[in-house]
This record gives C-alpha cells, structure tokens and sequence, in this order.
C-alpha cells in the first residue's frame, strides 16, 4: 500500500510513454485525471473534494471481486478517482493448450474458460469448426443445443442474482437462487452426465439424445421457475434499500457503452437493443418467438431489470422449442466428422475404421479460418479457429464478454463510492476465468 | 438507431424512484413484505441433503470414477490394452502397457491385455472420451464420486482398483434410461 500526495508526491506522467515504463511502476502511477477539477462536487455525496490520494489494492483475493480481480483504485477518501483493474491472475493457457489437442478433445478445454456458462464456451468452438467444415446440424441438435443454451443463460443469470444480492447486503438471496440453479445443473446431469462442463456438444450435433423422462422434468422446471422469479422481484423491486443502491447508479451513456465494445445485457441496459440471436440467428434462433428487454437509463437498475427479464424471455425459448422438437438425428451423420453409433461397431468395420480414426487422430479440417460469435450470457462470446489441414487447431482464440465488459468499470466506478463499486462489479458480472482464459 | 426487429423490444420496468413520502413508506411496508417472503421459507422443506450420512443420489448418465470391467462368464479381462482410451484422453491421464496373452497367462479374451493400467485421477477431467473411444466397453465411466484422499499418489489408480468393486455404493436416482 503506498500513499501518494497530489502535492509533494509522485508527479502526473505527463509526456512519458507509459510502455516505456518498466511493468511495476506502471502499476503504481496512476492518472489522475479527476483532480484537474479538484472543484467539482462528487457524484452522489455531500463529500467536500480533498486533495489526498490513496492508492489502495483491492484483490486479488477478495469476496467482492467475483474471482481472483485486482483492482488498482485511487481513492480520495471514500471516492474512487482511478481505478485500474489488473487481470492475469487466474491464467490457464487454455487457448495455447488447444493448439495441441485434436478438433474434438478442444472442446472439454474452452468449456472451462467462462465456468458458469460452459454450454455456450462449446457451442461458439463448435459452430466455428461446423463452418470451418461446412458441416450441417441436423434439426434436432440445433433444438437440444438451444435448449441446453438457454437453460444455461438461466442458470448464469442466477448465480449472478445470488451473488449479486450478496454484495449487497441480501446474504438469503444467494441460497434462494443457488437453490433453483441446482434444479438446472440436475437437468444437466440427467442429460449429459456432468452438473458442469458436460461436453455434451459436439462439432456437428450433440453427443447423446436427451434420455426418457428429461422433457417432462424441463417443463416443470418451466412451470417452476417464474412463481419464484415473481418471489425473488417481489423482495428486491420495490426495497428502498435496492433501489438507492442500485437507481441512478454508475449510469454509463449509450454512446459509451458501444464505443467500448461491451455487449450483452450491459449493452441492453444501456438502451441498446443489440443481441445476437436476433441480429444474426444461429442454431435456428429465428424459429422462436422472444423480446429483447431494453433499458432506458442505463444504470445499475436497468442492468438488473435486463437480467431478470432475459431469464423470462430463456423460459419462453425453452418452451417453445421443447414444444416443436423435430424427430430425427441428434448428430450429422458425416461418419467422416462425427463417431459412428455404438451398435455399428460390433457389426461394420467401417465403421470400426472411423471410429479409430477419429479417436486416434481426429478429422482433418481444410486450411482456412473463421470467426463465430454467439450471444452468451454476458455478450458476445466470439470464437475464433484458424485451421492448418491438420487435425489439431493452428489456433483457438475466444473473444471472451467478461473480458472486454470488464473495460466499463472504470467508467462506472470513476468518481463512485467504494460501496457502489462493489455493486458495479457485481452487475458487470465478470467471470475471471473467462478474462484470463 | 431502428433494428429489423425494433417491435421484439421491450423496455424493461423502472419501478419507484427512491427516497420521498413513498420511500419513506418502502423502508417499513416493502421491508415487511420482503420479510414476510424470506420467513416464508422457514415453513418450507429443506432443500438441503445431509451429505456425508446422506449421499446424493445421481442420475445413470453421471460420470464418476472410472471402472475397469471382466466378462460375467469368464471372469477375463475385457481390456485388451488398445490404448485408445489414453489417446482419446484430453488430459493425458491414462497410461496402458499391453502385453502378449500367453496360453497359460490367459488374462484378457483378445491377444493382448493390459498389463499396466494407470489413471492419474488427480488430472482426469471426468469428461468420458475414454468410455467413448473403448471399442469393447472395457472401460466405462462409474457413478462414485466420493474420491478426496491424503496423498496424490493414491489417487493414481491402477487396474486392480479399477477392476475392484467400489465399498460404499452410490445411490441411483430412478428417472431417466
């Protein structure tokens, strides 16, 4: 912890080249750009302005920050002037790792990337792949894909309600909605055998069908889930705790927002009513009928809103495609792409060939490359493969949501108290495993 | 800025603004009205399994710790050391060493049969490409997931653990194959 004085201490790095500046003192140096209007009243409070600074480490290793974040903020005394958040600490190497692995080991790898929505991780891999080779999917896995994608927004969305309530101050929140979420993730393991990161997506379809019995426990949970949205809306919507914490909070124009890159329900509740699966339909988005929610001030209220009613908007789609799931395949039926049926190999040697075939080595995808972006929970999840000849990736790169959403929160924070970064982080949603990949 | 698709937007609710006479009334009213949600919940059933004397059940397709199977009939091993497994492996967990069946060492049906079989569950990621790739459904994925131990190196399972049967077993839940 170091303490910095606008006076006497280290002076503004104006002219110097921040690169130039070895990677420690850049941490420490920190613009200072609010204090050139030392005047002006702090957003929010009846705070008279100070002149001293105080640079102060917030994380890695904090319950507030969603994961291992460090956030480099300069404070004056409860204001954030400056805050600068540092990632890298939770870095896996997963997209160097994929360059090592054939197409289909990739996918158990970038599922754990963003870990709460580990379905879309491997739909956006996949569906590059599926372009790479120009591979159909069959009807019916486009259906179970959406399906298990929305099922997944939904349980995404509850966590960050859970965690989201627990920062705060409503720790009964986080039970309330880990409790429904258990009710997803055992969908997810009577269907694909693992509460998270199933690889249950394949490149050209879905590994197995859905077992007997998993429709009718789906709609249950359908007809479940919105008498305790209804439960959850009635505890927080009208608090007057939530609403002065989170009304005409870190509001962050449209304008902004876009020229950040952000996207997804940040972007949304910004007014913006940009989302993927309208603008460019995947996997047979534009069969279903859902809204896109908008906000209209863009603060931390809409944010919430947006949310909520996106998790209303994934039951609509769920249904909707459980009612008009067509018969058929589950996979494509390449036998050049996808393994052959289990039965077959008893009985045909070629498929007993394929099948050593594509276990041992892989499929062999042309040189090319392509990127595939699908609306994730929290943005644009954009994959991008480019393809040697081989049968392992030349390069797997994700465009992660939290990574550049994570841009916003010096926008939010500036000038903010620290209690309501806490609430910025908590809306932004960030998922560290995403960030560092 | 109009989309294609501007009629499938709707503008979220903004709900009261805070502070105020109805604020005033929000801190008491609402409060209660949340309250009277949350003690709701001390009249209803736990949700909660008493793990450790109570074991969650699984449904079938759940992947646990791995088994190593015989045939019924004649107690051979079904493993005939392909390695298919081990190269499927994203993680690189499995290690196999075949070895020749001779006719008085008789220990897989095929020619050849495992004689090291090794998986290094402190890297497995329990994602089933083994199951997958088995052509003789040798190996298949369990439903035990009860698998914390003290050292690393006992969690390194060899083939007479994974051929074992495991001591407690896991409870099944009914629903689903």
């Amino acid at each position: 912890m170091t303490e910095q004085t606008g006076a006497n201490g280290a002076p503004p790095q104006g002219g110097i080249d921040p690169l130039a500046v070895p990677y420690r003192q850049r941490e420490q140096s920190i613009t200072l750009e609010r204090m050139d209007r030392p005047d002006e009243p702090v957003y929010g409070t009846e705070l008279e302005p100070e002149t001293e600074l105080f640079t102060v480490n917030m994380g890695p290793h904090h319950p507030a920050t969603h994961g291992v974040l460090r956030l480099l903020l300069t404070l004056e005394g409860e204001v954030v002037r400056s805050c600068t958040p540092l990632i890298g600490y939770v870095h896996t190497g997963i997209e160097k790792s994929c360059e090592d692995q054939s197409y289909w080991k990739v996918i158990p790898f970038v599922e754990r990337m963003d870990y709460l929505s580990y379905y879309f991780n491997a739909m956006a891999f996949c569906t590059a792949v599926e372009r790479l080779l120009e591979e159909e999917v069959p009807p019916r896995a486009q259906y179970l894909r959406v399906i298990h994608l929305e099922l997944n927004r939904i349980a995404s969305h509850l966590f960050w309600l859970g965690t989201s309530a627990l920062d705060l101050g409503a720790i009964s929140f986080l039970w309330y909605c880990l409790r429904e979420r258990d009710k997803v993730l055992d969908l997810f393991e009577m269907s694909s055998g693992q509460r998270m990161h199933p690889r249950y997506f394949q490149v050209g379809g879905v590994i197995e069908d859905i077992p007997p019995g998993w429709e009718r426990k789906v709609r249950e949970f359908i007809a479940y889930l919105p008498s305790r949205l209804d439960e959850y809306e009635a505890i927080l919507d009208r608090n007057e705790i939530v609403l002065r914490r989170l009304k005409g909070v870190a509001i962050v124009d449209r304008e902004t927002v876009k020229g950040l890159g952000v996207t997804g329900p940040l972007l949304r509740a910004a007014g913006e009513p940009w989302d993927l699966r309208k603008a460019m339909p995947y996997s047979s988005y534009d069969h279903f009928d859902f809204k896109i929610p908008v906000g209209t001030v863009g603060d931390h209220y809409d944010r919430y809103r947006v949310r909520m009613a996106e998790m209303r908007e994934s039951l609509k789609i769920v249904e909707q495609a459980l009612d008009g799931l067509p018969e058929g395949p589950y996979i494509t039926q390449n036998r050049k792409v996808a393994l052959p049926p289990r039965h077959e190999l008893a009985t045909s040697m070629e498929a007993l060939i394929h099948h050593f075939k594509l276990v041992t080595e892989g499929f062999r995808v042309p040189p090319s490359e392509t990127y595939a972006a699908i609306e994730a929970p929290r943005g644009e999840l954009g994959c991008f493969v480019v393809a040697d000849g081989s049968a392992k990736p030349a390069r797997v790169h994700m465009r992660d949501p939290s990574f550049v959403n994570l841009q916003l929160l010096p926008h939010m924070a500036q000038g903010s108290l620290v209690a309501d970064l806490i609430a910025s982080i908590a809306m932004l949603d960030p998922i560290l495993g995403g960030i560092d990949r | 800025m109009s989309y294609p698709w501007s009629e499938d937007v709707i503008t979220v609710e903004r709900g009261p603004e805070p502070g105020g006479v109805g604020g005033a009334y929000r801190v008491l009213g609402e409060t209660l009205r949340g309250l009277k949600t949350v003690f709701k919940q001390a009249l209803s059933k736990p949700v909660t399994i008493e793990y450790p004397e109570e074991k969650t059940p699984v449904y079938p397709r759940f992947r646990g710790r791995h088994k190593l199977h015989r045939f019924e009939d004649t107690g051979l091993e079904k493993c005939v050391g392909c390695s298919l497994c081990a190269a499927a492996c994203p993680a690189g967990c499995i290690r196999v060493v075949a070895a020749e069946n001779t006719p008085d060492h008789q220990v897989s049906a095929g020619e050849r049969y495992a004689a090291v079989y090794e998986i290094n569950l402190t890297r497995c990621i329990f994602c089933g490409y083994c199951e997958i790739a088995c052509p003789f459904d040798a190996i298949t994925m369990g439903v035990d997931y009860e698998l914390a131990d003290y050292t690393r190196s006992d969690l390194i399972f060899t083939k007479e653990m994974l051929l074992a049967d495991p001591i407690d077993k896991t409870p099944l839940r009914a629903e689903g194959e």
